[in-house]
């Protein structure tokens, strides 16, 4: 290489290097813009009560007061509507992970009369969220006699139609001949799903699960809808009664809304490296 | 199934016909569940939106009242213009923003990976909390007018202000959802092969005109998705008009869902909720069906 050359090289890295900083500067700043109303919450959380009512934002108390977060809790039932919450969403997720899987194995590895039709009917149902169809759905969980129950709350969202499809996606690509060998030596169709499809679709089913958690840990038009009982409320419509309540101090609703930010973020931590690669980012560094 | 009568004899066919059986039973929970709670519900819907129905009293067919009761009412014409102007805003602004931070983090610049693991915090936080959060940050002096001290600006009403409500509405869902939109088109951004980019670099072709030229193109399909997806969410938005605003100030955030909940539980009129619904649900076809052709030309694979 000709010392022109040289230099060139190494001004323009140089230059591409400022420029990386530039933007990563920038990044920064956006990241820190999404990421300041979550720490507002964390650190108001911790703050004395009667100095919230300034609305002045202390980044750091000057005394941590860790009593918000039992007062809260001893002030409404949170214990029972966080419990309640995980019932739910754990049946629901559960239920998601079972049902969504073999459907998927179903729609992506079998031929049958009408199969291109049943996946089109599946996503159609995609245009009928519960929003939609609220008032015929609360008449079928009444006729059922599920209101003020756990099936009641849990009943309309133990399938997803989007599930199905991911599920269905995700297993497209394992090989035929893998099952028919199976077959060939013998193996039941349950055995051929669980010890050679689902190995092969953890990361979908890691997307399937964190996402299913979410959705249905904060319910709230739902069990609005469905629960009367105080026993059967969901942590959201407990924190929109605390919050609506003109004697709840603000740093004591941010303490139940951090309580109830974790368990998300929880299952997002342990099945990150199976999301990232669900997602198909694991080309990024 | 070709073949199948000719590859073999009797044994043959009835293995193949018990294959078969399996695989319909895979596939049977999955539809009678949404005979149950999806299509069933809806056909009752499309029926009770042509009667009169308190729960107390067998329902009454009224033939189109009910239609041309909400043609009349100007806060069902308030919600479903709000919800409109919502859909539109927040869905253009998602993926506007969301396609902007995802060409930033694929830069590679130091640290991308934690910025996006920070942003994307915004998505596992339970709607409410969203909400509560936001509530104060928009009170007339919370920490939002707080920003805007400098500029000698002492109070805000972002929240009970009837043209600022359903916008402040916009920017709190486009901050919770963006960053997951931002995910979606990484990965499509991450699938164009790199030589792409180097050949066009060989070229002489700058940033603007590769993105313009290369990437723009072949993350259309992206782009269509997450405009369908992001505006059946902003379709069924609740909580965030329910819990900041309680749908005013005036009529000024009321939404369709909003309408629905009220018209149905608070003053047990079915049939008219019925009736709405069959509007949100018309609203909701028009984006599925875009969806749909989109799944059946099959250019989607792991987008979650």
């Amino acid at each position: 290489m000709s010392p022109s050359g040289k230099r060139s090289a190494s001004f323009a890295r140089l230059k591409l290097r400022s420029r990386g900083w530039l933007g990563s500067l920038l990044l920064a700043a956006l990241a820190f813009g999404f990421v300041v109303p979550i720490l507002w919450m964390l650190t108001t959380s911790f703050q004395a009560g009667d100095r919230m009512y300034e609305l002045s934002t202390v980044w750091i108390p000057s005394a941590w007061h860790f009593e918000n977060y039992s007062n809260a809790l001893s002030r409404s039932p949170f214990s029972q509507y966080f419990l309640n919450s995980g019932i739910v969403a754990i049946a629901v997720m559960v239920s998601n992970v079972v049902f969504c899987t073999i459907a998927g194995y179903g729609l992506a590895k079998f031929r049958f009369p009408g199969d291109r039709y049943v996946l089109l009917v599946i996503l159609a149902t995609l245009m009928l969220p519960l929003e939609v169809t609220l008032v015929p759905t609360f008449l079928v969980i009444h006729g059922f006699g599920w209101l003020n129950t756990y099936q009641g709350l849990a009943g309309p969202f133990l399938i997803d139609a989007f599930g199905v499809f991911l599920m269905r996606q995700s297993m497209l690509s394992i090989p035929a001949d893998y099952i028919e060998a199976a077959r060939m030596d013998g193996a039941g169709e349950l055995r051929i799903l669980l010890q050679i499809i689902v190995p092969q679709c953890l990361p979908a089913l890691a997307v399937l699960a964190v996402f299913s958690f979410r959705d249905n840990w904060d319910q709230f038009l739902w069990p609005l809808t469905v629960v009367s009982q105080d026993e059967f409320r969901t942590f959201p419509l407990g924190l929109v009664r605390f919050a609506e309540d003109y004697g709840s101090p603000p740093t004591e609703q941010l303490a139940i809304a951090v309580l109830a930010t974790i368990p998300t973020v929880l299952l997002f931590v342990v099945l990150q490296r199976a999301v990232n690669r669900g997602f198909g980012l694991s080309g990024l560094k | 199934m070709p073949g199948l009568f000719t590859l073999g004899g009797p044994r043959r066919i009835r293995f193949h016909q018990r294959v078969q059986l399996w695989g319909i039973g895979f596939v049977l929970p999955t539809i009678l569940f949404f005979a149950v709670f999806k299509f069933g519900p809806m056909l009752w819907a499309v029926g009770l939106s042509f009667m009169s129905y308190d729960m107390m009293s067998a329902p009454t067919f009224i033939g189109l009242d009910n239609y041309r009761n909400l043609v009349a009412d100007p806060v069902f014409r308030a919600s479903l213009f709000n919800t409109l102007v919502y859909i539109g805003g927040s869905t253009s602004l998602i993926t506007l923003v969301g396609l902007g931070l995802a060409v930033a983090i694929k830069t590679r610049v130091p640290g991308a990976r934690y910025y996006m693991v920070g942003m994307f915090l915004t998505n596992l936080i339970p709607i409410i909390v969203v909400c509560l959060i936001w509530r104060f940050l928009l009170h007339p002096h919370g920490l939002m007018t707080q920003l805007l001290h400098p500029f000698g600006i002492q109070r805000v009403d972002w929240l009970t202000n009837s043209s600022l409500a359903l916008p402040a509405i916009i920017f709190v869902t486009v901050w919770r959802f963006a960053p997951y939109f931002m995910v979606v088109f990484l990965a499509g951004l991450l699938a164009i092969p790199e030589d792409y980019y180097e050949a066009a670099r060989l070229d002489g072709a700058n940033a603007v005109s590769r993105f313009w030229h290369i990437t723009l193109p072949l993350l259309a399909p992206t782009i269509f998705f997450v405009v369908v997806v992001s505006a059946l969410l902003s379709a069924r938005i609740f909580l965030m008009p329910y819990f900041m605003t309680g749908g005013g100030p005036g009529n000024a955030t009321r939404v369709l869902s909003m309408l629905i909940f009220e018209t149905g539980f608070s003053y047990l009129k079915m049939g008219q909720a019925a009736a709405i619904s069959v509007v949100l649900f018309a609203i909701m076809l028009v984006f599925t069906f875009a969806q749909m052709r989109l799944f059946e030309r099959g250019e989607l694979k792991s987008v979650g």
